[in-house]
């Protein structure tokens, strides 16, 4: 390098120092972190951070399981009971414990004959006596010579019995299916996101579908060619809140769901969807009581959780009562892994 | 009345005074050329990491940089490929190809992704796959077959190993990317174990989260599970570039580049200069997310096999040309 044009690179770093703003690159601090004003979250939310099970409860915040590395916390609706992907060195099981972490039991398998297994995403039926969740179990032997595909698919699992039924092939070199959650109220129903290719050239798309358990019927509902994924349901089972990805956003909308199962959703129900919070959203969670929905967002670089306020008007539409309050600062929660909440 | 001292001799007094602020002239001048010299030596180690391989046939590139205070568009060739020790060093393919154009006039980057099955001529060499390039002769030659094959003058390149990309994402503190569908992969190639020749299992959720350096690698690398194969890792690839781009916007350069340079010493290799690569580091901290477009010669091509029967990638160089008019307009070359 020239004498020159190390003169020039003095030059022009110093007119950065000197001219330009700069803060430090957000960092994780390694830990939970809450605001100054608290805000004091009613019932029991779950989030993970670091693959550590931490629950909020009014100002509190406990750290539960110590020595699990948890993903995807889902709880069953009186909240005594709570379900769990309990992450190993490539593998991954569905835990089963009471609210405070205790009396854990795994129920599903680290392996079978076909390899290590994947387990992830539990939620209970409303009775808490089941759980749907996400594995690769009956997948073929793969290797690099000879490559099979190892997709999720969606389990259901009866807790007292302890037998596995798939419940949906996934499509083949997708992923697989995510998100899945019986309707409350209508546990004959599955709710989850489809990952699939669509439009031209092909690119990833991923869709809400609903199912009925009974028929085996499915229908999506939303659109081809967009992404929709995550949905939550109301307490009440009449509304989904879900993330619909736009141009660099992904924001939270919620949606009305016809009470019984329908074959032909036309236009898909999404496109009606109210936004709710713009941002970088994800895991949104419904309030035990519906009056609120957590989710993590994209903040000044940290995924943090929020709260927001939400009712239900004369129309039967959902809106925001008011702002999203920051439960937490700065804390790079595990945005890739599900809250749940319970009274 | 003269005043003594005042004209012609000084005192003695003010010539001691004046010798010792110069000596301390000189000695503050040494101190801060030492530490810019110590704040530069790893971004001048790392910027002499040039790729001029012995043995390798030198290729004279048909662009030359445009002068450093002019508006015109700046192409750099971005190439990735292993680096672990299955390989002789020098002699890998290059698995990730994108032009990074940038256009300082209308503030604006486009992120051009060249699939690396895609079948061309490769100056010297018979028609070949275009990741054969990087293999048969470094940069130099990767960067002459695309200027040949797409007609687009790379001015620069930076190629960067799958550590050097682990060590940038971890220093910019990891990037937040909307995965875009879950990512499972049973037989993901664990460059770090002995061999280097072991499998891992990946899981990636879908949606929007917080990566490390290591799953980023997983992210963007990863194609056993996806349908789109390397298109899709194309996808993947772009999104991570733009995560990184907005990971800088609030970043503090002047601390950070000679950390960044001790990361990638090794890991990288450019023919940026200094000057040119910290000019360009705060123009794309400057950009906004919607300043940069992603671009991909996907809808042109199709699958077919080499005449020794590989599977390639065969372009409608018609419709591509068309398209690299739209994205490049008369900055091609003739």
């Amino acid at each position: 390098m020239t004498r020159r044009a190390a003169a020039a690179l003095v030059m022009v770093l110093l007119a950065t120092a000197g001219c330009t703003p700069s803060p430090a690159a957000p960092r994780d601090p390694g830990k939970v972190v809450l605001p100054v004003k608290q805000v004091e979250v009613a019932g029991r939310l779950y989030a993970t951070k670091s693959r550590t099970l931490y629950r909020f409860s009014g100002a509190h915040l406990v750290k539960l399981l110590t020595g699990v590395r948890v993903k995807d916390p889902a709880v069953n609706t009186d909240g005594s009971q709570l379900a769990f992907a309990q992450l190993q060195e490539q593998s991954s099981t569905i835990g089963i414990s009471d609210a405070r972490g205790d009396n854990l039991q795994t129920v599903t398998p680290a392996a079978g004959p076909e390899g290590k297994l994947w387990a992830f995403a539990p939620r209970f039926s409303d009775d808490g006596q089941r759980i749907v969740y996400l594995s690769d179990r009956g997948k073929q032997e793969s290797n690099p010579q000879n490559l099979q595909p190892n997709d999720l698919a969606v389990f259901s699992q009866d807790l007292a019995g302890g037998a596995a039924r798939r419940l949906i092939a996934p499509i083949p070199y997708t992923g697989g299916d995510s998100d899945p959650a019986f309707r409350p109220g209508a546990n004959d129903q599955l709710l989850y996101t489809t990952y699939l290719y669509g439009g031209a050239p092909l690119t990833p798309v991923s869709r809400l579908t609903w199912m009925s358990l009974r028929t085996g019927a499915r229908v999506y509902l939303s659109p081809d060619g967009a992404r929709n994924f995550e949905p939550a349901f109301s307490p009440d089972g009449r509304f989904l809140a879900f993330v619909r990805a736009g141009s660099g956003s992904d924001d939270l909308y919620v949606m009305s769901l016809a009470s019984s199962f329908s074959r032909e959703p036309q236009p898909e129900p999404s496109e009606a969807a109210t936004l709710l919070q713009a941002g970088i959203v994800s895991q949104p969670v419904w309030a035990p009581d519906g009056s609120a929905i957590a989710f993590l967002m994209l903040v000044n670089g940290s995924f943090d959780l929020f709260i927001l306020p939400v009712a239900t008007d004369a129309a039967g539409s959902v809106h925001a009562t008011g702002p999203a309050k920051a439960v937490t600062h700065g804390s790079f929660l595990d945005a890739d892994s599900r809250l749940a909440w319970s009274p | 009345m003269s005043h003594p001292g005042a004209a012609g001799v000084p005192r003695a007094g003010g010539l001691r005074r004046a010798h010792w602020i110069l000596l301390a002239a000189i000695v503050c001048g040494l101190a801060l050329l030492g530490g810019v010299l110590f704040y530069l030596s790893p971004v001048l180690a790392l910027l002499d990491n040039h790729d001029l391989s012995p043995g390798k046939p030198l290729v004279t590139p048909a662009a030359t940089p445009p002068p450093l205070d002019s508006k015109q568009r700046v192409n750099i060739l971005l190439l990735g490929s292993d680096n672990d020790q299955k390989f002789a060093q020098d002699a890998v393919l290059s698995q990730t190809m994108i032009v990074v154009s940038i256009d300082p006039a209308k503030r604006q980057v486009t992120l051009l992704s060249l699939p690396r099955d895609l079948w061309v001529a490769i100056p010297g060499h018979a028609n070949a796959k275009i990741d054969l390039a990087y293999k048969e002769g470094g940069a130099p030659l990767a960067r002459a077959t695309v200027e040949k094959a797409f007609r687009i003058p790379i001015h620069y390149y930076a190629w960067i190993g799958l550590n050097g990309l682990i060590k940038v994402v971890d220093r910019l503190g990891g990037v937040d990317v909307d995965v875009l569908h879950p990512v499972l992969d049973d037989n993901y190639p664990n460059d770090f174990s002995d061999s280097g020749y072991g499998t891992e299992r990946v899981y990636l959720a879908a949606g929007p989260q917080h990566l490390d350096g290591r799953h980023t690698l997983q992210y963007v690398r990863s194609r056993h599970g996806d349908l789109l194969s390397d298109f899709g890792r194309s996808v993947r690839q772009q999104q991570v570039l733009l995560a990184m781009q907005q990971r800088t916007a609030g970043m503090d350069l002047v601390t950070a580049l000679p950390a960044f340079a001790r990361d990638l010493n090794g890991h990288v290799k450019t023919d940026l200069d200094l000057v040119r690569l910290t000019q360009l580091m705060l123009f794309m901290r400057g950009l906004r997310p919607t300043d940069v477009h992603q671009a991909f010669i996907t809808p042109f091509v199709r699958d077919a096999v080499s005449p020794d029967g590989q599977q390639i990638l065969q372009a409608d160089w018609p419709a591509v040309n068309a398209y690299l008019r739209q994205l490049f307009g008369g900055d091609l070359l003739p």
